[in-house]
Order: C-alpha cells, then sequence, then structure tokens
C-alpha cells in the first residue's frame, strides 16, 4: 500500500520540516503537521490520514495520551499509529505499544529510510489482519 | 557499665537488628527494630520468631516481599544472605536490605542466625533520580541529533539539490560524526542502564555455540570488508548455559568486531568453545598488533581505547561487554602478546546435562 496522506504531531519545527522533506522525497502525497496531540485530534474532524505519526514529549496532550484517546474513539481507532520519538528506554516502548501504537520508531531516525519503515509497519498490519481472516 | 557496652551499642544502632537461636526463638531484637514493629523488645525474647512475624505482616510493602526471617534458613546455616524489602510505616514506603549470617560464639560455633535491616531509602532515591536523569539526558540529546542528522541526510541525498565534491566531502565528515554520537549516546544509556541493573535478562538455557554463530553471520560483511576469516570451534557435546539471547548475542558480537577492527589483513579470527572445570569458556582469538601489559589492566574501563589507531568504536563497548558478562554471573579477562594477538575470554556457569 502506498502512503497517501500522513498526519504529524511533532512540537519541535525542525524535526517537523525533517519528517515533511523525507516523506515528500519519497512520494507522500499529504503530509499535515500539527504542534501538539491536541491539535492532532482536532485535525481528524476535517482530514482522515493513511497513518499518524506522534511525537511523545508535546505540550496540551502527550503522545501516549493522544493515542489512547484516538484508539478509544471508534471513528479514530482503525487508524494506524506509529511513534516517532526519542523516547528509547525499554518501558517507554512498552508504554507506547501499550497504548495502542502500531510501532514505534526512535529518534534521531534515517531520513532517507523513514517512509519504507513506516510502510513496513503498515504491511505488517495488513498481513496480520489477513491471517485473522479480516 | 563495661557489661552493658556492647548492648548500648546494639541498641544504638539505626539499623534494626534480629537475632534467633537455633530452634528459631527470638535470642535479641534491638531498640530500633522493636520500634518499627510496634513491640517492646524484652517482652520477645525466648519467644518464637513466628510469633513475631505476624508484626511484620502489615509493614509488607507488596505481597512479593518476604523476609528471610519468614522463609528460614538457608541449606547452609553459615551462608550470608541478602535481599531488599519494602516497608510500610504509616504512609511512607521505606527500602530496607535484610542481611542474615550465622549467629556465632566465642569459639566460632553456629548457634543461631542474625538478620539486619538497612534502611537504604536515600539510595533508592539517588538511583531513581539517575535514572530519571539518564531517561530526560537521553531524551535531549537526541532531540537535536534527529534534526542535524535528517538535515545533513536529506542533503547528501541530493533532495536539495547538486553539492559540489568539497561540500559532499564535509557533509560526510558531518554525517558519521553524527553516527558517532548516536552510538555514544546508546552505548551510554546501555551502559548506565545495566549499572544501575535496569536491565532484565531473560535468561533461557541456549548452546553458546549457536549465538556465536549467529554473531558470525551478523559480522561477516565486517569481515569481508577487512578481508579477515573466521574460524569457529565449537565441539558437540557441550553443555547449554542460561542466557539472554539477544545480549549474550551482544557481547560475541562486540568482542568478535573489536577483534575484527584490530585484525590485520588476510588474517584469521578463532572463536574457540570449550568446557572447563564447570564453565563453558568461549575465546575470540586474533592475530592484531596486541596490547602492551601495561594497556591490559584498563582495557575493561570506560572511554579507554588502547593503542595507537583510531578504530571509530565509543570507547564502551568492552565495558558493556563486561558488565553483561557479570550479570550473566559469568568472567572475562583478556590475554595479549604484542605483535602476536589477542585473545578475549569469557566463561558461562555451564548446566546441568
Amino acid at each position: 500500500m502506498g502512503i497517501v496522506r500522513v498526519l504529524l504531531a511533532e512540537d519541535d519545527p525542525d524535526i517537523q520540516k525533517v519528517v515533511r522533506m523525507s516523506l515528500k522525497v519519497k512520494g507522500v502525497k499529504e503530509i499535515v503537521v500539527t504542534d501538539n496531540g491536541e491539535e492532532c485530534l482536532a485535525k481528524l474532524n476535517e482530514f482522515t490520514p493513511d497513518v499518524i505519526l506522534l511525537d511523545v514529549m508535546m505540550p496540551k496532550l502527550d503522545g501516549y495520551a493522544t493515542c489512547r484517546r484516538l484508539k478509544e474513539n471508534p471513528a479514530t481507532r482503525d487508524i494506524p499509529v506509529i511513534f516517532l520519538t526519542a523516547k528509547a528506554q525499554h518501558y517507554e516502548v512498552k508504554q507506547g505499544l501499550d497504548a495502542g501504537a502500531l510501532g514505534y520508531l526512535i529518534k534521531p531516525f534515517d531520513p532517507m529510510a523513514l517512509h519504507d519503515q513506516i510502510a513496513d509497519l503498515l504491511a505488517s498490519k495488513g498481513r496480520a489482519q489477513e491471517g485473522q481472516g479480516k | 557499665m563495661k557489661e552493658r557496652l556492647p548492648l548500648d551499642i546494639l541498641n544504638s544502632l539505626t539499623s534494626g537488628v534480629i537475632a534467633v537461636d537455633m530452634e528459631n526463638r527470638v535470642v535479641f531484637l534491638n531498640r530500633v527494630m522493636a520500634t518499627r514493629l510496634g513491640v517492646h523488645a524484652a517482652e520477645w525474647e525466648g519467644r518464637h520468631a513466628a510469633e513475631l512475624l505476624g508484626h511484620v505482616t502489615p509493614h509488607m510493602a507488596s505481597a512479593q516481599d518476604e523476609m528471610n526471617l519468614r522463609l528460614g534458613w538457608p541449606a547452609d546455616p553459615k551462608a550470608k544472605r541478602s535481599q531488599e524489602l519494602e516497608w510500610r510505616v504509616d504512609d511512607q514506603v521505606v527500602n530496607l536490605r535484610e542481611d542474615s549470617a550465622a549467629l556465632r560464639d566465642a569459639n566460632g560455633a553456629v548457634i543461631g542466625r542474625v538478620f539486619f535491616y538497612h534502611d537504604i531509602s536515600r539510595e533508592k532515591m539517588i538511583d531513581r533520580m539517575k535514572s530519571e536523569f539518564i531517561a530526560v539526558a537521553s531524551h535531549e540529546l537526541r532531540t537535536p541529533m534527529t534534526s542535524i542528522k535528517g538535515s545533513v541526510d536529506l542533503i547528501l541525498s541530493g533532495f536539495a539539490g547538486e553539492t559540489t565534491a568539497d561540500t559532499q566531502e564535509l557533509l560526510e565528515i558531518a554525517q558519521k560524526s553524527c553516527d558517532r554520537l548516536v552510538r555514544l549516546i546508546n552505548d551510554i544509556l546501555d551502559l548506565a542502564k545495566i549499572e544501575a541493573g535496569q536491565v532484565k535478562l531473560n535468561r533461557v538455557p541456549m548452546e553458546l555455540g549457536d549465538i556465536v554463530e549467529r554473531s558470525i553471520r551478523g559480522v561477516k560483511s565486517l569481515a569481508d570488508q577487512g578481508d579477515v576469516e573466521l574460524q569457529v570451534e565449537r565441539p558437540d557435546d557441550l553443555p547449554m548455559v542460561e542466557v539472554d539471547k539477544d545480549r549474550m548475542e551482544q557481547v560475541v558480537t562486540n568482542l568478535l568486531s573489536n577483534a575484527i577492527k584490530f585484525a590485520p589483513s588476510r588474517s584469521l579470527v578463532r572463536v574457540a568453545l570449550h568446557l572447563e572445570d564447570g564453565w563453558v569458556q568461549c575465546s575470540v582469538i586474533d592475530q592484531g598488533a596486541g596490547i602492551a601489559e601495561a594497556d591490559l589492566p584498563k582495557i575493561f574501563g570506560k572511554f579507554q581505547q588502547v593503542g595507537t589507531r583510531k578504530k571509530g568504536g565509543t570507547g564502551l563497548g568492552l565495558a558493556i561487554t563486561q558488565a553483561l558478562v557479570h550479570e550473566h554471573h559469568g568472567k572475562i579477562w583478556v590475554e595479549s602478546q604484542v605483535n602476536q594477538g589477542t585473545r578475549f575470554i569469557f566463561r558461562l556457569p555451564a548446566l546441568p546435562r
């Protein structure tokens, strides 16, 4: 599956640019950027992405809480969420996956590999669903 | 006055003390311990420890906490035992370390057992602060590294247009240093976690040879680049060892990649496994320049890159390797001769067949 629309929640403007450029160079058409979890949730009223990329440490609503809210809401729970964060400790990764995320990517990331890492995670989800006969 | 002095000393200790005789009857309870339990020491002398435990249980912070006093004696009554407990006093949790040892008379005969309870809450708090610092520092270092590495990698990919050869070369230097910094951050964090006892090993019985084979596959391309041949000597009948697969692979891979980095072109790096005195022993042997005798004692230290050539490591690899071997109750050491090569040897307790 090609990635067409991405919603990013990230409070660091420099990292926002790097993520945007890394995905754009690999052909992602629409990348909508928000500064925190609250904005990310609000944006979903007008935009349905193929995948949501979440930072963890953000003002207003952090990434873990954002992910939990996304997964609690029937309207958004099927959108895959992938963390993209500098929180790299084992228990932090577990916290992200326990919140319902599909994957957990650690910063610093390789901008030329980011798209493929996201695509691999989405493909693994697709395979798992096929395996369950969905 | 003089006869009472040992008793006064014991009662003035800030650590709790309980002593029991061979039948588990309380022979002594010092003042701190009696206060902690809310009992009068004199009333307890001669009574069975099991009765005292009724006063202990409400203080246990979790169901997992069990005092050695409750668990009884080790198989060898002379053995020392130590464990940490969480102790609840009102609404506060106090961390205690419980040490127990044989109680001996003046002739050295074992006449009971003595339990010491030290308040280690402050040490625990410092440990927590250290862990928090590691987590915050790691996050704060990774964030700017993401922007730097991301920007440099994108420019090098040609995303922002063509660059001159000189610009390309300078950016490649920046990229290499970025990658090195990331490895350094990862290694510092890894070592700090191991040293703080925060790494949970998932130890299962395995053949060390299988782990060596996996590591060999992992370093094959590095060996090919350096034109180094890899060889494994693995007897068929080695007993298993109890290891965390990923962490043990990290140990072997660290030793192997070090050996390859320092091996001359067209030389051999050997991994030899064998059984010795109940240990499964693994030696990683290179034919490199060797390490001067004066440098050997500091080889497992942090940021101790010995020799003249910088090989791009973080200077923490061997410190991490050593810490991981120790976490597996193993031993590691090095033998080397200048101009002949180096042999890193580690051993792990062999499991009964």
